[in-house]
């Protein structure tokens, strides 16, 4: 059976670039950094399709009061994690859409509005997305993100999705799409390239 | 403007110096007002109680019970497993000036079950009060802020008894983040008495749903102001002769608390003697069969001390009594003190101001929808103009 997608968070700010979602602590349901993710948008005609760049979780007064503590009693953490309504925030970049006539690696034509829905994309989603690397170009050009990091996870992350025998081969097109979008700069591929090899 | 800051700055020495003077006052009295608590011990109860019926019903003073006035408790054993339930509340007050005239009340509530490992489960209630026979009393006036907030505390208590039930048969704890006595009764002003007697009588029927399920209830006072033991040592020291309402009233204890004696007095986690409330409305919880007693409690090795109002049901049932003591001391271990399940209860019922300022938007729209015109006084909206200028930073 199609595993159907996981419903993380909801928007509360975003632009065409990206969009920020905020949800409930649950580590099962937190979202993966580098994962692909969707937020329905155009009154549900369109998903825009984001690469999740950051999870913050911000503390406040109480939480650090807790924290020093030597001991804390489960049902105290529990109540932290799952009731307290700490602000966790994920952010993601826009690296396309999905419309009527599928994917599209472009900036969506429209940002999600407010309180819009945020899945994780399943693996079937994920290996149509990324069967088309212009994408990569796009998560290059992002600015004060941790790109190099970003781009390397979210290819192992895409190659997970594939069955096992086509990873290697998936992995080696995105290298050589890698190579040549960072021809000029070698540090930084040979940076990425060892990313990609690190956890294969 | 705001405070006029450099006109204070006399005023500001005079505050530092009376604080300080005072201090060094209230610290001598310590020593001579717990003497005086042991010396009251060795009276004789009977005495005692003949002294505190020629004080009269009005005398704001402890009732001893049978504990021994100096007596102080080790915390019993708390239970393996315990259900401590806390709830609060806020509210939004009627204004005359905003653009609709109704109050809100925000309860909030929590169900912490120690020992189990699982997360608690919380509540939230809001509810809007805007039908006529909430906003006006019997005489066609305005409720006041006083008669919201003996809706809120009953409302607390309806919580505290629902979730209760909820448990019933299991070790369960309710704390309210309150005194016991519905204190509001008395300050409503009259003018909405017999509404305020319907409310007391709906709080009382309430305790008795918290007694049919064996719950400690227990009413939380942190830094009490009281001064009913204080009273009780200073009748005690009056030649019996000299007791009448001026005696009583020159208390050689003036500036000190209750708190402060006990916390010379009672070791981290112990509590104090139970004592009764001799306020005139303990007569209708007695009559309820919910007299409220109290003790001081140490809650922590800092040595924070608190009051906690129990019931007679409560002050009666050794279990229920030890499930109090121990189960508060449980539940503030983590909290410097104070129960966790109040901060929590707290914080769920607390309308911070970019809530309150949601709620009013959502209400405006709401009147628009319905082809009013919704509109603050002048007075609110001169404030709110006046209130977005900038200053320049201190």
């Amino acid at each position: 059976m199609p595993e159907s997608p996981k419903m993380i968070g909801r928007v509360t700010r975003c632009s065409t670039r990206g969009f920020v979602g905020a949800m409930q602590i649950s580590e099962n349901a937190l979202p993966v950094f580098g994962s692909l993710c969707q937020a329905e948008a155009q009154g549900g005609r369109s998903y825009v399709v984001g690469l999740v760049y950051d999870i913050s979780i911000t503390d406040d007064q109480f939480a650090r009061q807790l924290a020093a503590l030597d001991e804390v009693p489960q049902e105290q953490i529990a109540d932290g994690q799952l009731n307290r309504q700490v602000p966790v925030e994920f952010s993601a970049l826009a690296v396309g859409f999905h419309d009527d006539d599928g994917f599209h690696q472009s900036l969506p034509p429209q940002p999600p509005l407010t309180l819009a829905s945020v899945f994780s994309m399943v693996p079937n989603d994920a290996v149509d997305f990324t069967s088309e690397l212009h994408f990569l170009q796009m998560i290059l050009n992002a600015p004060q993100l941790p790109v190099d990091e970003l781009l390397a996870t979210s290819l192992r992350l895409s190659a997970q999705a594939r069955p096992e025998e086509e990873r290697e081969r998936f992995l080696l097109q995105a290298g050589r799409e890698v190579a040549r979008l960072l021809a000029q700069d070698l540090t930084r591929l040979e940076n990425i390239l060892r990313g990609l090899r690190a956890k294969e | 403007m705001g405070i006029h800051l450099p006109s204070l700055l006399p005023q500001m020495q005079e505050i530092g110096q009376a604080l300080y003077e005072r201090s060094l006052q209230v610290s001598a009295m310590i020593p001579k007002a717990t003497n005086a608590l042991h010396s009251t011990a060795e009276l004789d109860h009977s005495e005692l109680q003949s002294r505190i019926k020629k004080a009269g019903n009005r005398w704001p003073g402890a009732i001893p019970t049978e504990e021994a006035l100096n007596l102080t408790f080790p915390p019993p054993t708390a239970p393996q497993s315990l259900h401590v339930i806390g709830a609060d509340g806020s509210q939004i007050y009627p204004d005359r000036h905003a653009a609709a005239f109704y109050y809100l009340i925000n309860i909030g509530s929590i169900v912490v079950s120690h020992g189990s490992g699982k997360a608690p489960t919380i509540e939230h209630e809001s509810r809007l009060f805007f039908e006529l026979e909430d906003l006006y009393d019997e005489a066609d006036h305005p409720v006041q802020n006083a008669y919201v907030n003996l809706r809120r505390d009953v409302a607390e208590m309806k919580t505290l008894a629902e979730r209760a039930e909820t448990l019933a048969g299991e070790q369960t704890l309710a704390i309210l983040d309150n005194s016991l006595l519905l204190w509001m009764a008395l300050q409503t002003g009259g003018s909405i008495s017999r509404e305020t007697d319907r409310t007391l009588q709906q709080y009382l029927k309430l305790l008795d749903r918290l007694r049919s399920t064996k719950t400690g209830l227990a009413g939380f006072i942190d830094r009490p102001r009281s001064v009913s033991v204080l009273a009780l040592i200073h009748l005690a020291g009056l030649p019996d002769d000299q007791i009448n309402q001026e005696t009583l009233r020159l208390t050689p204890f003036r500036g000190l608390t209750d708190r402060a004696i006990f916390t010379k007095l009672l070791p981290p986690g112990h509590r104090s003697a139970l004592f009764i409330s001799a306020s005139p409305l303990n007569r209708d919880f007695r009559t309820a069969g919910h007299e409220v007693h109290f003790f001081y409690l140490n809650t922590d090795a800092k040595g924070t001390v608190v009051r906690v109002e129990i019931p007679s049901w409560v002050a009666q049932d050794p279990e229920l009594l030890n499930r109090v003591h121990a189960g508060i001391l449980k539940d503030c271990q983590t909290t410097g003190g104070f129960p966790y399940t109040l901060v929590r209860a707290h914080e769920l019922a607390v309308i911070p101001p970019q809530e309150r300022a949601a709620f009013e938007d959502m209400l405006q729209r709401t009147l628009l929808g319905h082809d009013l015109r919704p509109t603050q006084s002048q007075k609110a909206l001169t404030k709110q103009l006046t209130g977005q200028r900038k200053q320049h930073r201190l």
